[in-house]
């Protein structure tokens, strides 16, 4: 047992939990630190975060960035504390926000909604149900088309600890699009995980732009359960850190739904990323689309897991998971593991990795019109993200990830 | 223009060019025809500097420069331009990024300023319109699910927007159809000029009623075995290459 686990235990005993948060407790006294054995940390160390130094100092006032052309209602906690007072925001008809601090005083515990979609296996996950005590409840009434997209934002500063939680519940026929976006470098732990429920004909649009960086260690969750019907769409964009972990789990739990998941990576030299996603089809006709690409950096090292489970009467199902990697250095690793577990006999089902090095054939394409070595290296490789870019339907959103990526990019070094 | 002399070059172990020499002037139009094996694309690779195609003997002069010294980007900056067999596909970078990045590249070593993003899209759009092809194909990934024509069409419009001096078109006629072969002749004809010389290999005759060489040599078995004027190929469209005898048979095996 490692004594930061002790510590956040002991901080649980002390806050009088119940429900979930009281099961989820009792679920981290049973678990184990992770070490190189446990499969599901095997790559990624979690060293980091015991070897982390807080600090009680009050940390240099924040602002978070802004993202030119982008209309949207921004919510921001700062190392975890939500900096808005909800009740004096506008809010389009049928959205309600709520913050968890609020909701805890009243006489229903807000925290009762925690873990319904998340699975308990996640051990940062049983961690942020204990520890956060700030977060959000987001409520979209059935048919209600909300075009504002509602963005989240983490701001992280040097020796702070911060477990920020969302649960997210989109009506019949809702509409929504939610952007969390996490940023810091000095050191520091972030937990944030969120949970959406999308109702049957609901759509989601769904970010997560997880750009904590350098010694900001980061662990998080994305978890969807989609009834009849519905649709998410759903993009992670990631940087990597001495630690950034995140979990994404999608349930199809009503049928004929369709889920697509895009994730980009780019690692700059020694920074690790690790992510697992688990689709689940419960249920026949749902699809599942997911496309993981990353640019791993000298010395970077990323791990991408990959599960789809097509459980027994998931007739019908069509689940696609493709892993594509580019090695920037013979000092980068990746280690990536497609896992499909199928149950059913009539489902289409397809998956992929690989990883490859610079292509000899369309560099020399490239130099062959003149472009410099250095130019047609960012051309190629960053194509090679940038097709998942242009999926992106937010036309400012896009723009930005593009510029940001691109100029993280052109400071890597192909070895 | 360009002076071949006695060039030896090899891939992996296996010698390829075998002492080709061949002189180029300005404005002229060679035709390189010959046997499979023989090394027609190999010249192609080796002139404009592929990794992996290496020059055992011999010397390559574009424009009194001494070409075999220059990386390939700068070969292309020289005016050397290669006309792909099999053009590339690059999902993710745009026709429009590729060729805008390429022209300036370009300019730029001819010290002149980059081509604004409106200037560009202006000279693309006709270039793309002379060969053919719809406006949205500068909006796609580079060769991206082009068809085999298609692909030759872009490597031809690429020739118009690069304006080099030297254009080597390596097979520029395989797998199109009349009309396709039409416009890729068509799109090189007025390209043509007293200051541009062109090497057109190909391997058949019919090429070279649409685009007619000043020149056209057989290569066989690593150098050039004859060489004549236009009526030579039609020689060879008529008997083959059955007369090379021994030599054809050993580069076919």
């Amino acid at each position: 047992m490692s004594q930061w686990l002790e510590q956040v235990i002991a901080r649980g005993e002390q806050a009088n939990l119940t429900g979930p948060r009281l099961q989820a407790l009792t679920a981290l006294k049973q678990q184990r630190w992770p070490t190189r054995k446990s499969e599901a940390w095997r790559y990624t160390s979690v060293t980091p975060v015991e070897q982390l130094e807080l600090s009680t100092e009050s940390a240099a006032p924040a602002s978070p960035t802004k993202i030119a052309g982008l209309d949207s209602l921004d919510l921001v906690f700062i190392d975890g504390v939500l900096q808005q007072q909800l009740n004096t925001l506008s809010l389009p008809e049928g959205l309600t926000i709520q913050a968890l601090t609020t909701l805890n005083t009243e006489e229903h515990s807000a925290t009762a909604l925690f873990a319904q979609i998340k699975p308990a296996h996640h051990l940062f996950g049983l961690v942020n149900d204990v520890l956060a005590e700030q977060g959000l409840i987001i409520n979209v009434a059935p048919g209600a088309d909300i075009t504002l997209p509602v963005r989240i934002i983490n701001l992280s500063s040097q020796g702070k600890e911060s477990h920020v939680r969302v649960v997210v519940r989109l009506g019949e026929q809702a509409r929504l699009c939610v952007i969390e976006q996490g940023e810091g470098q000095d050191p520091c732990l972030h937990t944030y995980f969120a949970e959406y429920q999308i109702g049957a004909q609901a759509h989601l649009e769904h970010y997560r732009l997880a750009l904590h960086t350098g010694k900001a260690l980061q662990v998080g969750g994305n978890h969807f359960r989609l009834l009849e019907k519905a649709q998410l769409s759903s993009t992670l964009v990631a940087f990597g850190s001495d630690l950034s972990r995140l979990d994404v789990d999608i349930e199809h739990a009503g049928e004929h739904a369709k889920a697509k998941f895009n994730a980009i990576y780019l690692l700059g030299t020694g920074e690790t990323f690790d992510l697992h996603s688990c689709i689940e089809h419960a249920v026949p006709n749902g699809t599942t689309e997911e496309n993981a690409r990353g640019i791993v950096g000298d010395r970077a090292k990323a791990v991408f897991n990959g599960r789809i489970h097509i459980h027994r009467h998931a007739q019908k199902t069509l689940a696609e998971l493709n892993n594509r990697n580019l090695l920037l250095s013979r000092r980068g690793q990746i280690n990536t593991k497609p896992e499909l577990e199928i149950y059913a006999d009539d489902v289409k089902c397809a998956h992929g990795a690989t990883v490859a090095e610079i292509e000899e054939k369309a560099l020399y394409y490239l130099l062959s019109r003149g472009i410099s070595r250095s130019q047609a290296l960012i051309m190629l490789n960053f194509g090679f993200i940038q097709e998942l870019i242009n999926e992106i339907p937010n036309a400012p959103l896009a723009n930005w990830l593009h510029d940001k990526l691109r100029h993280k990019f052109s400071q890597m070094e192909v070895k | 223009m360009l002076k071949i002399h006695n060039l030896h070059a090899k891939v992996e172990d296996k010698t390829i060019l075998k002492g080709l020499s061949l002189e180029i002037k300005p404005g002229e139009v060679h035709a390189i025809m010959g046997p499979n094996g023989a090394g027609k694309s190999t010249l192609g690779y080796v002139l404009s500097g592929r990794d992996g195609y290496e020059v055992i003997d011999g010397q390559v002069e574009l424009g009194g420069k001494d070409l075999l010294e220059l990386e390939t980007e700068e070969r292309a900056r020289e005016g050397l331009f290669l006309a792909f067999q099999y053009p590339v596909e690059i999902p993710g970078v745009s026709n429009m990024e590729f060729m805008k990045e390429s022209v300036n590249a370009m300019r730029e070593a001819r010290g002149e300023e980059p081509l604004s993003a409106a200037e560009f899209l202006k000279k693309a759009k006709e270039a793309c319109k002379q060969v053919h092809l719809p406006l949205d194909f500068l909006k796609r990934g580079v060769n991206e699910g082009f068809s085999g024509g298609e692909k030759k069409r872009n490597e031809i419009m690429q020739m118009i927007l690069l304006e080099p001096k030297l254009c080597i078109l390596d097979e520029s006629d395989s797998g199109l159809d009349i009309d396709a072969l039409q416009v890729v002749a068509d799109g090189v004809n007025s390209q043509r000029s007293p200051e541009r010389s062109f090497i057109v290999v190909t391997h058949y005759q019919r090429l070279l009623d649409y685009i007619k060489p000043d020149f056209v040599h057989i290569l066989a078995d690593g150098k050039i075995v004859k060489s004549g004027d236009a009526s030579l190929a039609l020689e060879v469209e008529k008997e083959g290459y059955a007369w090379l005898g021994g030599k054809a048979q050993e580069a076919d095996a």
